[in-house]
C-alpha cells in the first residue's frame, strides 16, 4: 500500500497553529509524520496543540507575526532550532467585519499586517537557500473573502485577495528554485473566528451564509487535508493555484 | 452612559450629521437604520464601548435608548 500524502522527515512550521484551521493542519501533518514548528501568540493554546501533536521532536515558538521587523530574526532562529524547512502553512490570521463609515485606519493596517504583509516576510525569508530544502512548498491560507465581496469585510476581503495575487507572482518567481506557492481559499469554516464573527450576525444573517454553502459549513480538518495535498507529493505540479475548499460556496 | 455622546457616535453610525440622532428617537424613524447600519453599530460597540453585541438582540431594539441599554447591559 502506498501513501502518497506520507510526510516522513519533513520539517513544516504552520503559523497560526494555536487555534482553528492552523491547529487543525498542524495535528494532520503530524499524523502524516512531519516534524511541526508550530507558531501562535499564545502560549498557553499553543501547548494544547502541541500536546496534540502525534510523534515527538515538535517544535513550539511563540511569536506575535504583526512584528514584521522581527520575522527575519525569529525565522533564523526556528531555523537553527528546527533545521531547514520544508513547508510553510500560513494560517495566522485576524478577523474584521467593520462598514466603511466605523472602519479605523489602525484597523486596516492591522489586518493587513497580520494577514498580509506577514506573508511577504514569511514567504521572503522562507525563500532564502539557507532557509529551506529542496522541494520545499508553501501554502497560504487566504479565504472566499478575497474572491467574493461582502458588506463589512473590505479590510478583511482585501488582504486575503492580496495574499492570492502573491502567491501567483512568488510561485513565478520561486519555479526556478524548486519551490511551491499555492493558497487555499475557505469559506465559512466552524473556528474561533467564526465563532466571534457569529456574534455579530442575526439568525436570519447567519441561516442565509449556511445556506450559501450548498455542503454547509466546513470543519477546520477538511481545510487541513487540502493544505496536506498541496504540501505533499501530491502537490507535485501545482504552483501559483489557489484552491477554493469552500463547501460549494463560489460555484453559484 | 453619556446618552449625547452615544447619539453622536450613532450619527456616525448612519452616516448622518452630526446632531441628527437624539435620545428617545424611535429606530424605524432614523434615516439609513439598514443592515450595514446594524454591522457599523456592531463594529462601533466594540470599538468604542468595548463590548460584543450579539446581533440577536438588535431586532428587538425599538428606541436610541434600547441601543445604549444593550451596550450597557453588556458592560454589566
Amino acid at each position: 500500500m502506498i501513501n502518497p500524502l506520507a510526510l516522513e522527515n519533513r520539517t513544516i512550521l504552520v503559523t497560526g497553529a494555536s487555534s482553528g484551521i492552523g491547529r487543525a493542519t498542524a495535528v494532520l501533518l503530524s499524523q502524516l509524520g512531519a516534524t511541526i514548528v508550530a507558531a501562535g501568540r499564545n502560549a498557553g493554546r499553543l501547548e494544547e496543540t502541541t500536546h496534540s501533536l502525534e510523534g515527538g521532536g515538535h517544535h513550539a515558538m511563540v511569536f506575535d507575526l504583526a512584528d514584521l521587523d522581527a520575522i527575519p530574526g525569529w525565522m533564523a532562529k526556528v531555523v537553527e532550532q528546527a533545521g531547514p524547512l520544508d513547508g510553510l502553512v500560513h494560517s495566522a490570521g485576524i478577523g474584521s467585519i467593520a462598514p466603511l463609515r466605523v472602519l479605523a485606519m489602525p484597523e486596516v493596517e492591522q489586518v493587513m499586517r497580520v494577514n498580509y504583509l506577514s506573508a511577504v516576510a514569511l514567504t521572503k525569508e522562507f525563500s532564502r537557500k539557507r532557509t529551506h530544502r529542496k522541494d520545499a512548498s508553501i501554502v497560504l491560507i487566504s479565504s472566499v473573502a478575497g474572491v467574493v465581496g461582502a458588506a463589512g469585510r473590505t479590510a478583511y476581503s482585501a488582504s486575503k485577495g492580496a495574499l492570492t495575487a502573491f502567491a501567483r507572482s512568488a510561485a513565478l518567481e520561486l519555479a526556478s528554485a524548486g519551490l511551491r506557492v499555492n493558497c487555499i481559499a475557505p469559506a465559512y469554516v466552524r473556528t474561533e473566528m467564526y465563532d466571534a464573527a457569529r456574534g455579530s450576525l442575526t439568525d436570519e444573517q447567519l441561516n442565509a451564509l449556511v445556506a450559501a454553502q450548498p455542503l454547509g459549513l466546513g470543519e477546520p480538518l477538511d481545510v487541513a487535508h487540502a493544505v496536506a495535498f498541496l504540501l505533499a507529493a501530491t502537490g507535485r505540479w501545482i504552483t501559483g493555484a489557489v484552491l477554493a475548499v469552500d463547501g460549494g460556496y463560489t460555484a453559484q | 452612559m453619556d446618552l449625547t455622546a452615544f447619539c453622536l457616535k450613532l450619527d456616525e453610525v448612519l452616516d448622518a450629521s452630526p446632531g441628527t440622532v437624539q435620545p428617545g428617537q424611535a429606530l424605524d424613524q432614523l434615516e439609513g437604520w439598514d443592515s450595514v447600519a446594524v454591522l457599523a453599530f456592531i463594529a462601533m460597540a466594540d470599538t468604542d464601548y468595548g463590548v460584543s453585541v450579539p446581533a440577536k438582540e438588535i431586532p428587538e431594539c425599538r428606541t436610541v435608548d434600547d441601543l445604549a441599554n444593550l451596550i450597557l447591559r453588556q458592560k454589566a
